[in-house]
């Protein structure tokens, strides 16, 4: 699958999660402070991603993983290990 | 491993007439549980929903689940479990596909999506028999009471 495909499955899904139309949601924007996501929200996000691509997300990450584009580069990162 | 009401009762934080589990008939280390829930014809919801036909609440089957996943949380997190925090759903994604009557078997399969300390989400699966009655995503929070 390539790169831009996988960003697309992943704004797709933090959209549908979050409720923020794909085109509203900036990859830079803060999922808590700008977008409003609460810490269950945070979770359901994580849950789709590890659920979808078969990664394991350690809970000490979750709070460092704030963007859109965080969570795109914690993919890659995962991916290449 | 399987759960009678005694042990449920001691995970769970609900009672009667709203505890909403009977058994758990099996468990596989901490990722799934199944739980039964047996639909007497003497339920107290069945007098108003519907008088003279006589149908489970989706919201009640949703209960049921949510009680379910306590109960694979505890597996989970038995240490966290042990003092008895308060649950709370945070999101339900619930899809219902048929009703459920009086003297039903209800049975519900959890499975482990993400458990955290401090936050769950598990998928599940309700059935009459072989039939699917509803299936949902729950995505519930735990607090330590204060």
């Amino acid at each position: 699958m390539s790169n831009a495909k996988i960003e697309e499955e992943l704004r797709q899904m933090v959209s549908e999660i979050t409720e923020v139309p794909v085109e509203k949601l900036n990859p830079e924007a803060d999922l808590f402070t700008d977008l409003g996501v609460d810490s269950l929200r945070a979770i359901e996000i994580v849950a789709a991603f590890e659920k979808r691509y078969k990664i394991t997300v350690p809970e000490k990450d979750i709070p460092n993983i704030r963007t859109l584009k965080q969570i795109i580069e914690y993919f890659k990162e995962a991916k290449k290990e | 491993m399987r759960c009678d009401k005694e042990k449920i009762k001691s995970i769970l934080p609900q009672r009667e007439p709203f505890l909403f589990i009977d058994e758990v008939i099996e468990t596989q280390a901490d990722e799934k549980v199944v739980a039964v829930k047996y639909i007497r014809p003497d339920e107290d919801f069945f007098r108003g929903h519907f008088p003279g036909n006589p149908i489970m609440p989706g919201v009640l089957i949703v209960e049921a689940m949510a009680q379910t996943a306590i109960v694979l949380y505890s597996l989970c997190k038995p240490e966290i479990a042990a003092n008895h925090p308060n649950y709370y759903l945070g999101r339900v994604r619930a899809e219902f596909k048929a009703p459920v009557f009086p003297q039903d078997k209800l049975i519900l399969e959890a499975h482990k999506v993400k458990i955290m300390d401090t936050a769950g989400v598990v998928d599940i699966v309700a059935r009459v028999e072989d039939k699917v009655v509803a299936q949902a995503t729950l995505t519930f929070g735990i607090k330590p009471k204060k």
